[in-house]
C-alpha cells in the first residue's frame, strides 16, 4: 500500500483536473448551444440556396454561368476542415480517418501534380504537414460564431481556383451536426456543380429528429425531381441572374459547411471534457478509498505496537 | 400560395399567402396565385406580403432572390439589413 503522503498527493491533482475539465465542459457547452443555434437557423435558408442551385443546374436557359460548367475531372482540391484548438476528442481524428478512407478507394490518381491540400483550422494544419503535403493555403481561426464575411475569403479562393482551373474539382471534409451526441463526417463536393450532389448535401442536412426535423421541407425536393417543368422566367436575364446567384450559393454553402464544423467541435469537446471530469471523479472515488484504507491500516499497526509493548511491559 | 422567407438568421416568413410585392432589378413586381415560374435578383427594399386573412406583413431586405414555382409555391432567401 501506498504511503498516506503519496496518495493525497495524487488525490489533489487528480481534483485539479477534474475542476479544469468540468470548467472546460460548461464553456464548451454554453458554445455549442449558441453555435447550434446559428447552425441550425441558417439550415432552412441553406436548403432553400441548395435547391435553388440544384434547378438552376438542370434548367436550360442558353447561358452557362462559368462557374456551372462542366469540364473533364484532372485535378483535386481537397479542404479538410478541423478545429483549431485540441481536447476534442475524436472530433479531429474522425475527419483524417474520413479523409484517409477517401483517398485509399479513390478511383483517381490524387499525388501532387494533381491534387491541392487547403487546410481550415490548426489542427488540420498540421495533420496534413506530418502527413507531408503541400499545403497550398490554410485558413485559420474562424471564430466561434462565424458571420459570413469570415468566410468570405476561404470561398473566394475556392471559387477563384475553380475559375482559373487551378482545380476542376472540389472536395470538402467536415463534419456534420446532427446532435449534441452525434456528429458525422461528411465529404461534400463543391465543384463541379451537379444536380444529384446538390440532392444528396441537401437531404444530408436536415437532421432526422428534433424541431428541425423534415417535415417543413422533405417533400420540396421530390417536386422537382421531374424533369419537363423546368420553363423560368429569368428576370431581368439569365445571365444577370446567375451571375450573382451562383456565386452567391457558393458562398453560403461554404458558410453552412464552416457552422455545422463548428458546431460539432463544441459538441465533441463537450462530450470529451465530461468524459474526463466522470473519469476524474471516478479516480478521485478510488483514490479516497485508498487513502482511507492506508490510514485505517497505520492506526491498526500502531495499536498493535502499543499493546504488544505493554503486554512486554508487563 | 405558399411562401417562405428564409434569411441566414431566421425564417422571416412562412405561410399561405394571397400576394407577394417587391422590388426586384428590372422594377416592382406583384406576384399572385399560379404565377409562372419566375427566378429573379431583389434590389435592396421591402417585400410586402398580404396574406389570407388581408393582413399585410412587412420584410426589409438588402439582397436576395426570389423564385416561384410551378407548383404554386414560391421563396425568397434574403440578406437583412
Amino acid at each position: 500500500m501506498q504511503s498516506l503522503q503519496t496518495i493525497k498527493q495524487r488525490l489533489r491533482s487528480v481534483k485539479n483536473i477534474g475542476q479544469i475539465t468540468k470548467a472546460m465542459e460548461l464553456v464548451a457547452a454554453t458554445k455549442m448551444r449558441k453555435s447550434q443555434e446559428v447552425a441550425l437557423l441558417s439550415r432552412p435558408y441553406a436548403y432553400v440556396a441548395l435547391e435553388f442551385l440544384a434547378n438552376l443546374s438542370r434548367v436550360s436557359v442558353g447561358y452557362m454561368p462559368p462557374l456551372m460548367e462542366k469540364r473533364p475531372i484532372e485535378k483535386t482540391a481537397v479542404v479538410v476542415v478541423a478545429s483549431d484548438k485540441g481536447l476534442t476528442g475524436s472530433f479531429n481524428s474522425a475527419v483524417f480517418r474520413a479523409f484517409e478512407k477517401y483517398v485509399a478507394v479513390q478511383p483517381l490518381r490524387m499525388d501532387a501534380s494533381t491534387t491541392t491540400y487547403i487546410a481550415v483550422g490548426q489542427k488540420a494544419v498540421s495533420y496534413l504537414m506530418r502527413r507531408g503535403e503541400t499545403i497550398e493555403q490554410s485558413f485559420v481561426k474562424f471564430g466561434d460564431y462565424t458571420n459570413i464575411e469570415e468566410v468570405r475569403p476561404l470561398a473566394d479562393y475556392l471559387i477563384s481556383g475553380y475559375l482559373e482551373k487551378t482545380w476542376d474539382r472540389v472536395l470538402i471534409f467536415y463534419t456534420n451536426f446532427r446532435s449534441a451526441m452525434q456528429q458525422d463526417v461528411v465529404v461534400r463536393e463543391l465543384f463541379p456543380v451537379t444536380f444529384e450532389k446538390l440532392k444528396e448535401t441537401a437531404e444530408e442536412i436536415i437532421p432526422q429528429t428534433g424541431k428541425y426535423a423534415a417535415e417543413g421541407h422533405g417533400a420540396l425536393f421530390q417536386t422537382n425531381t421531374g424533369a419537363t417543368e423546368k420553363e423560368y422566367i429569368i428576370e431581368p436575364s439569365p445571365e444577370a441572374v446567375l451571375r450573382e446567384l451562383v456565386p452567391h450559393l457558393i458562398i453560403m454553402q461554404v458558410y453552412h459547411i464552416i457552422l455545422e464544423a463548428n458546431a460539432s467541435e463544441h459538441a465533441a469537446r463537450r462530450m470529451a471534457m465530461k468524459n474526463a471530469s466522470d473519469n476524474a471523479s471516478d479516480i478521485v472515488d478510488d483514490l479516497t478509498l485508498e487513502y482511507n484504507k492506508s490510514r485505517q491500516a497505520g492506526i491498526t499497526k500502531e495499536l498493535t505496537e502499543i499493546t504488544a509493548g505493554a503486554e512486554a511491559l508487563s | 400560395m405558399k411562401l417562405g422567407v428564409y434569411s441566414l438568421k431566421n425564417t422571416c416568413y412562412q405561410g399561405e399567402v394571397k400576394s407577394i410585392t417587391c422590388r426586384t432589378s428590372a422594377g416592382e413586381i406583384t406576384v399572385l396565385d399560379h404565377h409562372r415560374p419566375l427566378l429573379s435578383v431583389l434590389a435592396p427594399g421591402v417585400i410586402k406580403i398580404t396574406d389570407t386573412d388581408r393582413r399585410e406583413h412587412y420584410v426589409p431586405v438588402a439582397s436576395g432572390f426570389l423564385e416561384v414555382m410551378q407548383t404554386n409555391e414560391s421563396r425568397c432567401i434574403i440578406d437583412q439589413i
